[in-house]
């Protein structure tokens, strides 16, 4: 290791002016927008179920869109903190992703509940897993890739937070094109890949946001 | 030098391209992290190093800091973050080294401290093995210190200094028959 007056002197030789990086919130909007907008043009390629009025009069069915949505953008948020060594001194706010989570599952536990008769299974199943990580998979890149811009010191949450962020967008999605009512499979082919794919996101972290 | 140094202002100033208030920026901060380090590291040389490393990260992550919030959480955040990245490069090497030792077990029959030639005739040859072998093979054989306490001088296991003490004489036992 060099003498630390000469570490010094190179590093202050190194500094020029430099930009600071964007407020979190202001990065968590655009990492937010630019997810919705990808939504918006996914859903006019594929169009919206076709009893989406019919569906939109269930409350579980409102309620699981919604936390869906905050979910995405709880996700959002918490990655752009995250890539902060700091979290920009809101670790609560970084945590609100689990509090999402937890609603996500009152839902469900309600809808398993509430479904009686159980709605048929649809007849695909894995299908639904692979069209959400197919659609997840731009979002997912483009906010690993941005968020590798700043310096995590949370690097494989920062990962796992972005894939769960891009997943929320295609169950999002998903739930607003495919015509499925089943609880039961959409937890199993929906939800469940979703935490698997979070775990892969801790793993993605480790390979492309340490420093 | 200022007690409580305005480290917020001397970093806006950084930011702006400011390269005398950047220097005195970091050297307050080293001598910030210097006790923290110092209280969880057993040697100077580790602080020295990772202190040196932490200031390396500082200064590639300063983009992230915009000098509107207290500036030693996200100091310390950086600090605490290398720690640990050193301590788990550091017991992930002692790991291996024990691994090491426990794959060559079977090849030790000799004492690995002990040799039939003295240190003097061979010294030249010593001085050519890579520098951490040299200082083992030098501090056994010629200072007279046992494995432990070389281990203990250089911040090391002692498995660690009977492994790199093996491969040293591996090395010179090569080298002299040649």
């Amino acid at each position: 290791m060099k003498d630390m007056d000469k570490l010094l002197a190179e590093l202050a030789e190194d500094a020029a002016s430099v930009r600071p990086a964007p407020h979190p919130y202001w990065l968590g909007l655009k990492l937010a927008a630019a997810g919705l907008a990808y939504l918006a043009l996914l859903l006019a390629a594929s169009g919206f179920r076709a009893d989406l009025a019919a569906a939109a009069s269930h409350p579980l069915y409102l309620a699981e869109l919604t936390v869906l949505a905050l979910i995405f953008f709880a996700t959002a948020l918490s990655g752009a903190l995250l890539a902060f060594p700091d979290l920009h001194q809101k670790r609560m706010l970084a945590l609100a992703p689990a509090g999402m989570f937890a609603l996500l599952w009152l839902v469900i536990l309600l809808a398993w509940q509430a479904d009686h008769p159980p709605a048929p299974l649809p007849v695909h199943s894995y299908q639904c897993t692979l069209s959400i990580a197919g659609v997840a998979l731009p979002p997912a890149m483009w906010t690993l890739l941005a968020l590798r811009r700043y310096a995590s010191t949370h690097y494989y949450w920062t990962g796992g937070v972005a894939v769960l962020s891009a997943f929320s967008l295609g169950a999002l999605w998903l739930r607003l094109h495919e015509v499925n009512d089943s609880i039961r499979h959409v937890i199993e082919w929906h939800y469940l890949p979703m935490i698997a794919a979070g775990m892969l996101g801790v793993w993605l972290g480790k390979l492309l946001l340490r420093w | 030098m200022a007690e409580n140094p305005d480290l917020e202002g001397l970093m806006r100033r950084a930011l702006a391209g400011d390269k005398a208030a950047y220097t005195e920026l970091l050297r307050e901060t080293a001598r910030l992290l210097r006790p923290y380090f110092s209280k969880r590291l057993s040697f100077e040389s580790e602080v020295d190093d990772l202190l040196q490393e932490t200031l390396i990260s500082i200064h590639k992550a300063r983009h992230t800091y915009d000098g509107h919030r207290p500036y030693k959480p996200w100091v310390y955040a950086i600090a605490k973050f290398r720690l640990q990245d050193f301590l788990r490069v550091h017991y992930a090497d002692q790991l291996r080294h024990a691994q090491e030792l426990s794959g060559q077990e079977s090849d030790q029959q000799d004492d690995v401290t002990v040799t039939g030639i003295s240190y003097e005739s061979i010294s030249a040859e010593v001085e050519k093995l890579p520098e951490k072998q040299a200082a083992i093979v030098r501090l056994l054989h010629h200072d007279g210190y046992t494995a432990r306490e070389v281990a203990e001088k250089l911040g090391m296991s002692e498995s660690a200094v009977k492994v790199a003490a093996h491969r040293a004489y591996k090395i010179l036992r090569q080298t002299l028959e040649r």
